[in-house]
């Protein structure tokens, strides 16, 4: 028998194989797999909106959806920088041993923390609306940059824990001293050094999360607000959120209609031709949580946090 | 049977050790030399069979690890050798005590323990029977003890072996740095003992340390047992991981040369350092001084151009010296000069910082993994450093030149520090303290984890630092080298005041 020339691979062999491969590292990268997953949705989500939503309705969520996550992108932002700022100058009064000034930062930020976050934000929120009707504000950006504020105002004390208590667990370890001799800058240390080069993976992490909490917070306050807690605030010239749009009467509709096909089971189909608006929404909301809740433990999952 | 391997291990498709040929001299000790962390202890653990391979991919010979294991010479490795780990700790049960452990499986049956014992605590029999009755546990006993129950383990499965009519052709002895945690006196204990097993049978084993005084030991002390010896080296240059054969007149011939050549003596210069003795610290009253007699009223003191060695048993307290000396551990009673400026109990840290660090003294840490950033590249160690001329890739390279001998490109000096070797970190911990201009640099165990070319480097260095005037603090457990380079007068014992 003449054995068989060693011949080239297949074209479909190797394609088949690149495959294999790029899925097995997607999967070691769940947070990766979990992002990948929340933008099919949403894309699959939008596409059958497109195709049975009606178009005002269709606009509506969309302006919802990008109002939410903007605000949420924008709580990440501001929460990082109020939360470095606060936990490294916090860290560094105490160093330079500015009693006054350290108590008083540490007070206010105690304050902060002592007041839940849905009401304080909810006093934001009045504060905002106040604004509106003195005509003070009336550009949406601005106005969802100020939500935004009010959001990272009573989260940021998070990352400030979280920044102190890197430095902490740094500064017991040798590098830190062994940088200190050289006559390496305590600023460059903690900054670059402990906070940068050591810490970033679990400052993301926590920024992810509260990505994931910003969203909650805000429709389920929209919610709240939009139902009125007085009949003065009126919601309508606030952005439009996922919050609020639950709050819609058709969305309410929507949701009890989900209600029903459990008695109804052969309403089910209905749902996503005559129901979308409300089903789209609660939905979105839902999914979104999931995921980021997904995609941040595949985060910890993978830097062993 | 001649142990020829051929070993790849990598993990995730990342390559971490591979090396064409590694080879085991046959009825003979194989004493394998090489910086810390170029894999020496990597490929011994594959070699015995030692690796998961769901963690990492090990090929041996071209074939696939779970194909090794799964061979009857591996299985005869295992079965008539035994593995001395590096860190005892994790070969011990904490939930059984040492004299129980001491009995497991084959090697309870050996009956001479007791001698063994003996040899390894130098005839302190009380102290040997008391820790048989131990718990192990990260405190006690200390390590060089849980090694030297270890040892005694690795010990009586040699006697057991040799009981044998012949001894069977697979077999493995590994002592990976079985000397790690043991003072001079204790680790020759071990060798004689080593050489008299040897003597009755000779077996195969492989010895891996970066301890080069073994070979003065070995030549002075068990020169016969030369011959049943090969010297073999770990080296990484650009082509990869080789060992060569190791000649020990290398070591030899260079530290007889260090020797009778002129001792590091600066000119009464300036004094960089004055430190009087009795400190009281973690409750100790401490004393340094040229004869260990403890008295205070002596002082340690430090000219330009000269290097002083401080000498003291493991755990009295050199690396706290050099804390209190850089400001980085109070005492009290501390009655310090340092360039010209002086520091006691109540000078405030920032005086060190303002005055001290960077400027007029450094310190090279003892553990390069703690010392450096492992997240850092390697070009950012060199960041911040308060140098008069800021360093830049060209003049990083040319610093690095000094002490590697690999292509340093922009890619090496991108690398996390993470990635490097041992040896690596620890001359890369050293270039970042050298960078700086100072008038003093304390070295807290300089040499740990280098090759021998490393170690003369470094001791070049440290040669050119003194002759530009810079004053050195050495502390050091490489006693034979650096006793060779400084003279007696400057080397102060420091110990527990009477």
């Amino acid at each position: 028998m003449i054995p068989a020339t060693p011949t080239a691979r297949p074209a479909t062999f190797k394609y088949s194989e690149k495959w294999e491969r790029a899925l097995k590292t997607l999967y070691r990268r769940k947070d990766v797999l979990w992002l990948i997953i929340w933008l099919a949705g949403l894309g699959m989500l939008a596409l059958w909106d497109a195709f049975f939503l009606n178009k005002p309705a269709f606009q509506k969520l969309q302006q919802g959806i990008v109002n939410t996550f903007f605000v949420a992108l924008f709580v990440i932002f501001l929460t990082l920088f109020l939360g470095w700022s606060a936990g490294v100058g916090q860290y560094f009064l105490d160093q330079m041993r500015q009693r006054v000034p350290y108590l008083v930062a540490t007070f206010l930020l105690n304050i902060i923390r002592s007041i839940p976050q849905i009401v304080g934000i909810l006093i934001g929120y009045a504060l905002i609306t106040l604004g509106i009707q003195n005509d003070a504000l009336s550009n949406p950006s601005l106005i969802i940059f100020l939500t935004s504020f009010t959001i990272s105002l009573f989260v940021f004390p998070e990352i400030v824990d979280l920044i102190r208590e890197r430095i902490a667990y740094f500064k017991q370890r040798d590098f830190y001293n062994a940088m200190r001799v050289c006559g390496i800058s305590e600023q460059r240390i903690i900054n670059r050094e402990i906070l940068l080069k050591n810490s970033l993976p679990h400052i993301f992490n926590k920024l992810i999360s509260i990505f994931g909490i910003t969203v909650f917070l805000l429709c389920s306050i929209d919610f709240i607000v939009s139902v009125g807690l007085s009949g003065e605030i009126n919601a309508v010239n606030l952005p439009a959120t996922l919050g609020s749009l639950l709050a819609n009467i058709d969305s309410k509709q929507d949701i009890l209609a989900i209600g029903h096909t459990l008695t109804n089971p052969g309403y089910f189909p209905n749902l996503f031709f005559e129901h979308l608006q409300g089903v789209s929404v609660a939905f979105v909301i839902v999914f979104s949580l999931i995921c980021i809740y997904k995609i941040a433990n595949g985060f910890a999952q993978r830097h062993e946090l | 049977m001649q142990y020829d391997y051929k070993i790849h291990i990598s993990k995730n498709q990342r390559p971490i050790v591979a090396i064409d040929q590694f080879t085991i001299a046959p009825k003979k000790i194989t004493f394998l030399f090489g910086e810390s962390g170029i894999g020496k202890s990597l490929i011994s653990k594959a070699i015995y069979g030692l690796i998961d391979p769901n963690l990492l991919d090990v090929s041996i010979n071209d074939e696939t690890y779970p194909k090794y294991l799964a061979q009857k010479p591996t299985h005869s490795l295992q079965k008539n050798g035994f593995f001395v780990f590096q860190e005892p700790s994790s070969h011990l049960n904490p939930l059984a005590r040492l004299k129980t452990q001491l009995n497991e499986g084959s090697i309870a049956i050996v009956d001479s323990e007791q001698e063994i014992l003996q040899k390894l605590w130098d005839d302190n029999d009380a102290a040997a029977q008391k820790i048989l009755e131990v718990y192990p546990k990260p405190y006690r006993p200390s390590g060089g003890e849980k090694q030297r129950i270890l040892l005694a383990m690795a010990f009586k499965k040699i006697s057991l072996l040799q009981k044998k009519k012949s001894l069977p052709d697979e077999h493995l002895f590994v002592f990976d740095e079985p000397s790690g945690s043991l003072d001079d006196h204790l680790r020759n204990l071990f060798l004689q003992l080593l050489f008299e097993k040897f003597a009755q049978t000779r077996f195969n084993a492989l010895f891996i340390t970066h301890d080069y005084s073994i070979i003065s030991e070995i030549y002075q002390q068990h020169r016969e047992m030369a011959k049943h010896c090969a010297f073999k080296e770990l080296t990484l240059a650009d082509e990869g991981l080789r060992m060569r054969d190791f000649a020990p007149g290398e070591y030899l011939d260079w530290l007889k040369a260090e020797k009778s050549g002129a001792f590091i003596r600066g000119k009464r210069a300036k004094i960089v350092l004055s430190l009087k003795s009795g400190y009281e610290v973690f409750g100790k009253k401490m004393a340094i001084s040229h004869t260990g007699n403890g008295k205070s009223g002596d002082e340690l003191r430090i000219h330009a151009g000269k290097m002083v060695y401080v000498k003291a048993a493991s755990g009295v307290g050199k690396t706290t010296l050099a804390k209190i000396i850089m400001g980085l551990q109070r005492c009290q009673h501390l009655r310090m000069t340092l360039c010209g400026q002086e520091f006691n109990d109540a000078t405030p840290t920032l005086q060190w910082r303002r005055k001290v660090w960077g400027k007029t003294a450094g310190m090279v840490f003892q553990h390069a993994d703690e010392a450096l950033n492992l997240q850092a590249t390697v070009r950012e160690v060199f960041g911040g450093l308060p140098v008069a001329r800021k360093l830049d890739d060209p003049a990083i390279t040319k610093h690095l030149l000094t002490l590697f001998d690999i292509a340093i490109d922009d890619a090496f000096l991108s690398k996390k520090v993470a990635l490097l070797s041992g040896g690596q970190k620890q001359r890369l911990n050293l270039l970042r303290t050298l960078a700086l201009d100072t008038d003093l640099l304390i070295l807290d165990e300089p040499l740990n984890g280098l090759d021998l070319e490393s170690i003369q480097k470094v001791i070049g260095l440290l040669k050119k630092k003194l002759r530009n005037g810079a004053a050195i603090l050495m502390i050091s457990h490489n006693e034979e080298i650096i006793d060779s380079i400084v003279p007696p007068e400057n080397v102060y014992i420091l110990r527990m005041s009477r």
